[in-house]
């Protein structure tokens, strides 16, 4: 057959969601080799083992074989199968990082995803559960995947090194994408937030509020941050605190900011003051860059245009962040599409810095795995 | 007399005349038609019925959204491809003649033999490619994929053919193209009576299949063996100014309808191996939807393939020019089709080819051999290179002698080699082009251009032909300035090699540079590095000096083949750039980690973050920094001039070529200047994009990794790989972190975002202060037209302004003008207003929808339209249209071997996972007029998507439960599921099956149709197996079962399952026993008997046969396209091998046997017998019946003398009797009359009694009545 013939090769873990992902997608069959081979301790790690387990959950047929060392991953993807599922999420990254993935996938299954993830749901590395809730989910209703059932809850919260948090993530199915225009990212009209804390001093997350309001009250009135304190069951395995902020402009958009507190036994203790000072500055400096999606969404997005009919899509973003470019280039030897990228200079507007209009014609990707009745 | 015989006049009462009288003197009398009627008469057309009014209404409202479709996105592209007519029909029809007659007719050209599509311009905004489809069912399928229109022959004098039903069915199938019938050889019909009912029969019997009032043509007869000019002249028209709708498949892929078909194959590689595989070029239009390059595609009849390249050419069959006339003139009326061997001129990427056979020297033989020596030399390309460039010739001038390859030999030293040179200034090495002999190598594409090149040439040397314009113009500054300027020429191309090696580089590179002017330290650093570098780089040079040497080498490639303008303006453009030469290699090695550096995160290497930070803003400021390098590297200046004026010397030539080459010249590529200027402004300027994606063309990107690859292989450093490990291994992480925080603390910082929010400043058109205003001033003035008040609004300044102005007026004209022109917007903006307030009112939701998608077309048609074709293509693909060129590799040998244009090659693209297998459900049925019914897993050939195929599929219904149950054949009239193992195709596809392809069944040949449900990588179809067991103990409701199971464990398995037995006594399965081996214990709602036998209902899964095999009819030799043959069912087989089945006995029938039973009497115990009531009691006494013999008396037999006195007695008695009788009706009658006597007596008696009786009371009354009187005389009377 074919399959063979069109089948991408790759050396390295790095982007290895990104590879997987859109080989399920695209449905080219995907060969990544020299995964820290030169590592002292080679091959793929406990998270990453992990994320391919539940891509095997998620999709039916796939073939996946890993050599010996582990250095070697090939992966001829499946059909997306999607249903009830739970999986148990490697502690080493947080849920976020295999929410995100998740996320691009979800609209394309053959049954309504539902999903329960357990494992850590805030850290210091990956997206949060809480900004991809407040940032993604919207985002996603742009392009028509919307409905009851489509709900990001977080139902336990845990921080790292333990984990022990709980989301629930459940999306409806769609057949094809809508184009979107989202050239214009509006005003912000209000902020928004979340401090929550677990095993620690309920006190902490109003100190948190305190601080990053008194930096945000410079620019918008509008503020109200949510505490969040989780106590007994529902509050993981190890102490620690955080802030998410979104701010939510006139057009919806949304761009986030969060932080979290170094995981118990790593790094110095964080007072709360620093940390909601330097979230909030965090979010200043999310709206400096601006655009219509926020820095982390950007390739999910981007992904979203590349799969619609084809039509032309257009979105504005800020600077392109790293993992967007390899992205971009992934887009373009899986989808062979390319973007047509236009700087826009602000000019005389306060209004940040420069932004990227980004503009393609969709694929025409229509979901296989949906059934007709 | 006279008089009295004429009719008197009689006024018309009806018809028009009459009515047109009444009219009249209805208007005379004021009173108009039935319009005026409403007017003069309300009440009459008033509402009658609430009720029927709203009945109406409702029938009227669903009616009209009866009418509506789900609007879609208008794709259609601007200059659409030409619609692909296929003319069908039986054969001996009159196709062809039809054909021909259509190509006459819109091109005035006659083509005597039709090979595959013709392509003819039949309008101004219209093309039409023919093409011919014979009833093989292969091409049928085919065709009618990729038709637009469909014109059906009808052999009137014949009727309908199954093969006009079977392409109806097909196309059903495959989207529904418009059919226009078309009915011939009407001139047979001798009646006209007849021919009429026959024209009607067919009319109708064509309507119910397509709909009715569907167009059907007549050509109603030949004239010299063709049809009537007028007729044809209809048809054309109708075709013309028809209207298509899209098909969904049709608009959802992209396909092309090859009409040309090129061997691109290395002849050395044909001549070692005769089979092995070629790679073709095929050409068409680009129809459907956008092609991407490097995408699969299907090819019908051979198979699945990847195109390796794309490009489009300049339109072969191009639509006329804007213009106002009315119709063409002669000169736009094109005909293309190089199958027939008309087109005249061929461009291809690389190469034209010129038909001079064409249409004139083809009426001349049959098979028309071009007689002119260049072309036939051109077409007869299957010697060897060596022989090839044994006989090339090469004119450098139109009159020189031709050079050939000995002379190229003696020039061997002419052949540049390079030398090191080291420039004293720069410290750099650089290469210098001498000459000298190096044959050893040579690589395909070297072969490839030299073909070019030769051919090439003797173009030129026959470039009379006008067709070349364009090439000579590239070609002729190579031409004219060879000889002398031989040595910068090299260098020109050394660096054109150069610049594909180093464009994606180049971005990367400038941006380098810009960090170094930025930064003092990383300058520094950077030289160092270049120092560090130096000895790769230059090494490198060598080896791309090489590769010029040895392009050059093989015969002047570059120099005189058919370099295109790309190349030119490469040249052009690396002068321009080697201005950084060395700071380029220098950063050589970075260069080739830049690209990917750039993303890798952070963290790892704080250099490597200095990178990225810089990068960022850096890539905003796009045509800032482009200079920035030359300022930078003013030590270079010299080498930078001496480049500079090679290149302006270069643009000189350029420019001297145009001159000569025809004063005109300059306007025909306009186009293709700009296109190229915006390139070179695109490759020169670092931007995003060629961060992200490297440089403009992909070829140059893979080139220059290859070249790379191959250049650097052996001085690869081991830094760039420590760096590209980190890269590879780092985090995958999608948060993009903030390298250099502002301070925001500081004011400025702060304001830089404060439009950000919507306390800061808002644009003019939304700032609602503004806005605001505007509508005060709007609004301030009006005056209600009602009560007739004038409100003014703001007295205060406004009016004050106007005052003023009014007092400028006087002063100023144009102040009142623009005065005016305030007045007129304010009017017209309040006109729209009102508008949008009265007009959107009731706009629904349908009418939403539309403009929206309205508006989503006209932004899809917006969006690219100012760019050139090229950016364009790299950014939507190749857009429909579009005249391409498709290079395939690894196509069978067969393909070319057995290459009959007739048969149309069509190129279907796939989309994402379409190349894939997996298992498909359909919806099937049989079709209504296929004979037999189809059998589960037996071969079956399906047309899907763009594919024929034979696979194995296993039919099954689905039951109430959703449970998919297994069919052995297919129902004879209802639908069925099907699956089987095929390529994936989207679910809502229509799809036909055909037994076979091959000409052997002359019945109706489509099997069954139906649609694609769902895709997956398993399925669940079951069938039912029924596990029978035995009781062979049985307690009251338990029973020990054997025979079910073979072990405990599957017992096991099967715990709690339901059982029944033969009679209808449920049970379950309970646990298994220890012996014998798989008896279990079960228990029942009854006991069983030792004759029952039990059986379990399970359901198990089938396997489907995983059997895909392309229908590979293209590659079948010519003439025999038609007999393709795949998997043979096990019935042909059998019957081929003449094996008889062998029935299983048990199976067959047999007659009927029924035993008599017999049953035993019923018993009843005595003791319950004593219990009965007498009625339920079994009745023991015997009936009187007959008396045993012993009991029975002897008959007695009498003596005549004792029968006498029997008889005797008999008589007397019988006298006796008789008096008897007698006696006793006297006595009954005396009796009777004693009774009337004796009831007169008692009549008499109770007559007298009464009588006495009446006397008594009377005198008892009288007494009464006597003592009352007395009573009333008062007491003393009974004293008295």
């Amino acid at each position: 057959m074919a399959t063979q013939a069109h089948s991408l090769s790759y050396a390295g873990c790095n982007f290895l969601r990104q590879r997987l992902v859109l080989s399920t997608l695209s449905g080219r069959p995907v060969k990544i080799r020299k995964i820290r081979a030169r590592d002292d301790n080679p091959g793929l790690r406990d998270f990453e083992a992990s994320f391919i387990r539940l891509l095997d959950k998620i999709t039916n047929g796939s073939r996946i074989e890993i050599n010996q060392t582990g250095t070697t991953l090939y992966y001829q993807p499946g059909l997306l199968y999607g249903g009830s599922v739970e999986h148990e999420c490697n502690v080493l990254r947080s849920i976020g990082y295999y929410l995100e993935s998740l996320l691009c996938l979800a609209p394309f299954m053959k049954h309504p995803l539902r999903i329960i993830l357990r494992g850590v749901t805030n850290d210091q590395v990956d997206p949060s559960v809480d900004v991809l809730k407040a940032t993604a989910l919207p985002l996603l209703k742009q392009f028509g995947i919307d409905g009851e059932s489509f709900e990001l809850k977080v139902v336990r919260r845990g921080m790292p090194p333990g984990g022990g948090g709980e989301v629930l993530f459940s999306c409806p199915v769609r057949k094809v994408l809508k184009p979107v225009q989202l050239t214009d990212p509006g005003k912000i009209k209000r902020i928004r937030g979340i401090a929550y804390s677990v095993r620690v001093s309920p006190q902490m997350a109003n100190r948190i509020v305190d601080s990053a309001r008194n930096i945000l009250n410079k620019f918008i009135p509008d503020i109200y941050i949510y505490t969040d304190h989780m106590k007994g069951v529902s509050s993981g395995k190890s102490p620690g605190f955080g802030l998410s902020l979104v701010a939510e402009t006139t057009n919806g958009t949304f761009l986030s900011a969060e932080l979290a507190s170094n995981p118990q036994g790593q790094g110095a203790a964080v007072l709360p003051e620093d940390l909601g000072r330097n979230c909030a500055k965090l979010l200043l400096e999310e709206i400096y860059r601006g655009g219509c999606v926020d820095s982390t969404n950007q390739s999910l997005a981007l992904l979203l245009m590349t799969l619609g009919q084809q039509d032309v899509s257009k979105v504005l973003l800020g600077p392109l962040s790293p993992y967007t470019i390899e992205f971009l280039r992934h887009l373009k030897s899986f989808f062979q599409i390319m973007f047509k990228i236009e700087t826009k200079s602000c000019g005389e507007e306060l209004k940040g810095g420069d932004k990227v209009l980004m503009t393609c014609v969709g694929i025409g990707f229509s979901n296989l795995s949906k059934t007709l009745k | 007399m006279e008089t009295k015989d004429q009719k008197k006049h009689r006024k018309k009462n009806s018809g028009p005349k009459a009515e047109k009288k009444k009219k009249r003197h209805l208007q005379d009398l004021q009173l108009g038609d039935e319009e005026d009627a409403r007017k003069r008469n309300p009440k009459a057309f008033a509402v009658q019925s609430a009720v029927r009014m709203a009945r109406s209404f409702h029938r009227t409202q669903d009616l009209k959204t009866k009418k509506h479709h789900i609007p879609v996105v208008d794709r259609t592209p601007l200059e659409p491809p030409p619609i692909v007519v296929v003319v069908m029909g039986p054969p001996k029809v009159g196709k062809s003649t039809l054909i021909q007659c259509l190509i006459r007719n819109f091109t005035r050209q006659k083509l005597t033999e039709i090979r595959g599509p013709v392509t003819i311009v039949s309008g101004k905004k219209r093309r039409l490619t023919i093409i011919e489809c014979g009833c093989d069912i292969n091409m049928m399928i085919d065709l009618a994929k990729v038709a637009d229109l469909v014109l059906m022959l009808i052999d009137a004098s014949f009727g309908f053919e199954m093969e006009t039903f079977e392409f109806l069915n097909i196309c059903q199938v495959h989207g529904f193209p418009k059919i226009m019938g078309v009915l011939t050889h009407l001139d047979s019909f001798k009646y006209n009576k007849q021919l009429k009912k026959t024209k009607k029969r067919l009319k109708h019997r064509f309507w119910t299949e397509v709909y009715p009032g569907a167009k059907l043509f007549y050509l109603s007869g030949m004239v010299h063996g063709e049809y009537q000019n007028q007729e044809i002249h209809n048809l054309g028209r109708f075709i013309t100014v028809m209207k298509f709708r899209p098909l969904t498949w049709q608009t959802s892929h992209p396909y092309i309808l090859a009409d040309r078909m090129e061997d691109l194959t290395n002849p050395e590689d044909i001549r070692t191996n005769i089979k092995c595989d070629r790679k073709v070029s095929l050409y068409g239009y680009l129809r459907g939807a956008h092609l991407k390059n490097k995408s699969q595609i299907h090819m019908p009849g051979v198979g699945d393939f990847a195109v390796s390249d794309v490009s489009f050419l300049p339109d072969p069959c191009a639509l006329p020019e804007q213009q106002k006339k009315r119709c063409l003139n002669e000169k736009e009326k094109l005909v293309y089709a190089p199958l027939s061997g008309v087109g005249g001129v061929l461009y291809d990427k690389d190469a034209v080819y010129v038909d001079l056979g064409g249409s004139h020297g083809f009426q001349q033989s049959d098979e028309v051999r071009p007689t002119h020596e260049l072309v036939q030399s051109l077409i007869s390309t299957h010697s060897t290179i060596d022989a090839k460039m044994a006989s090339s010739r090469v004119t450098l001038f139109s009159d020189s002698k031709p050079l050939g390859s000995e002379d190229i030999d003696n020039q061997g030293q002419w052949m540049p080699k390079e030398e090191k040179q080291m420039d004293l200034k720069t410290g750099r090495v650089r290469r210098k082009a001498i000459f000298g002999d190096e044959e050893d190598e040579s690589g395909d594409s070297d072969d490839e251009g030299d073909e070019e090149m030769s051919e090439g040439d003797r173009l030129d040397d026959s470039s009379s032909d006008d067709g070349t314009e364009e090439e000579a113009d590239a070609e002729m500054p190579g031409a004219l300035y060879a000889p002398g300027r031989r040595v910068k020429r090299q260098r020109l191309e050394g660096l054109e090699e150069d610049l594909e090696v180093d464009l994606p580089a180049f971005a990367d590179s400038d941006d380098d540079l810009e960090r170094s002017s930025a930064g003092e330290g990383e300058a520094e650093e950077a030289s160092e590095s270049s120092e560090g570098e130096d000895s790769p780089a230059g090494e490198r040079d060598i080896s791309e000096s090489k590769v010029v040497g040895d392009s050059s080498k093989a015969g002047l490639v570059q120099t005189n083949g058919l370099s295109n303008s790309l190349n030119l303006e490469k040249a052009t453009l690396t002068t321009l750039d080697s201005g950084h030469c060395t700071a380029e290699e220098a950063f050589a090695s970075e260069d080739e980690t830049e690209e990917s550096s750039c993303l890798s995160t952070e963290d790892e290497d704080s250099e490597n973050e200095e990178v990225i930070r810089k990068k960022f803003p850096e890539s905003f400021q796009v045509a800032g920094g482009q200079r920035l390098g030359s300022e930078n590297l003013t030590d270079e200046t010299s080498d930078v001039e001496d480049l500079l004026k090679e290149e302006e010397d270069y643009k000189e030539e350029n420019n001297y070529s145009t001159e000569t080459s025809g004063a005109l010249k300059w306007k025909e590529d306009l186009s293709r200047k700009a296109a190229e200027a915006f390139l070179r402004q695109q490759q020169a300027t670092p931007n995003l994009r060629k961060l992200i994606y490297g440089t403009v063309t992909e070829d140059n990107e893979e080139e220059d990794g290859d070249t790379r690859e191959e250049l650097g292989g052996l001085f690869r450093v081991s830094q760039p790989s420590r760096e590209c490990k980190h890269k590879l291994d780092s985090l995958d992480c999608s948060r993009f972190h903030v390298e250099v925080p502002h301070d925001w603390d500081l004011e400025e910082v702060m304001n830089s975002i404060r439009d950000c929010f919507v306390t800061g400043k808002w644009e003019e058109e939304k700032d609602a202060a503004k806005i605001l205003a505007e509508d005060e001033e709007l609004y301030g003035d009006f005056e209600d037209l009602e009560t007739g008040d004038v409100h003014k609004g703001k007295p205060g300044a406004d009016t004050q302004i106007e005052d003023a102005e009014e007092v400028k007026e006087e002063i100023d004209p144009s102040a009142e003008e623009s005065a005016k022109k305030k007045h007129l917007d304010k009017k017209r903006k309040l006109k729209e207003m009102f508008d949008a307030e009265y007009d959107e009112g009731e706009s629904t939701y349908f009418d939403d929808l539309k403009g929206e998608l309205h508006k989503q077309a006209q932004l899809n048609r917006a969006e690219f339209e100012d760019q050139d074709d090229e950016a364009r293509v790299q950014y939507e693909g190749f857009r429909p249209g579009m005249y391409v060129r498709i290079e395939i590799e690894n196509v069978p040998c067969e393909f070319v071997l057995n290459f009959d244009p007739h048969y149309p090659i069509i190129l279907g693209g796939l989309g994402n996972s379409e190349g894939n297998v997996g298992y498909v459900q359909m919806r099937l049925k049989k079709h209504r007029w296929y004979k037999k019914i189809l059998k589960s897993r037996d071969p079956i050939i399906f047309s899907v998507g763009w594919r024929r195929f034979q696979t194995i599929p296993l039919y099954y219904i689905e039951d109430h439960n959703g449970r998919q149950r297994l069919l052995k054949y297919t129902p004879q009239h209802m639908h069925c599921g099907a699956t089987f193992w095929g390529p994936i195709t989207p679910q809502g596809t229509g799809f036909l099956a055909v037994q076979s392809v091959s000409d052997i069944m002359p019945d109706f040949r489509i099997a069954a149709t139906g649609v694609v449900l769902d895709l997956d990588k398993s399925i669940k179809i079951v069938k039912k197996l029924k596990l029978t067991g035995f009781p062979y103990k049985i307690f009251k409701n338990t029973s020990f079962i054997k025979g079910m199971f073979n072990s405990a464990l599957e017992v096991a398995k099967f715990e709690g399952a339901v059982i029944r037995t033969v009679s209808g006594i449920r049970g379950q399965i309970k646990k298994a026993l220890r012996a014998p081996e798989g008896a279990f214990r079960a228990s029942f709602e009854d006991k069983l008997l030792m004759s029952d036998i039990v059986f379990m209902r399970t359901w198990y899964p089938v396997s489907i046969p995983a059997f895909y095999n392309p229908v590979t009819s293209l590659l079948k030799p010519v003439g025999e396209k038609d007999t393709w043959s795949g998997m043979r069912t096990t019935g042909q087989l059998r019957l081929a091998h003449g094996i008889k089945l062998k029935p299983n006995k048990d199976s067959l029938y047999k007659p009927i046997v029924r035993q008599k039973k017999h049953f035993n009497s019923l018993h009843i115990p005595k003791a319950l017998q004593k219990a009965l009531p007498f009625k339920n009691k079994p009745k023991t006494q015997a009936k009187a019946g007959k008396m045993p013999k012993d009991r029975l008396r002897p008959a007695v037999i009498r003596e005549p003398h004792e029968r006498k006195i029997l008889a005797l007695l008999d008589a007397l008695s019988t006298v006796h009797s008789q008096k008897m009788k007698k006696a006793k009706e006297q006595r009954h009658l005396h009796n009777k009359e004693h009774f009337k006597v004796k009831q007169k007596e008692e009549e008499e008696k109770l007559k007298r009694q009464k009588d006495l009786r009446k006397k008594l009371f009377r005198i008892q009354g009288q007494k009464e009545r006597r003592n009352q009187k007395s009573s009333l005389k008062g007491p003393e009377e009974p004293s008295k």
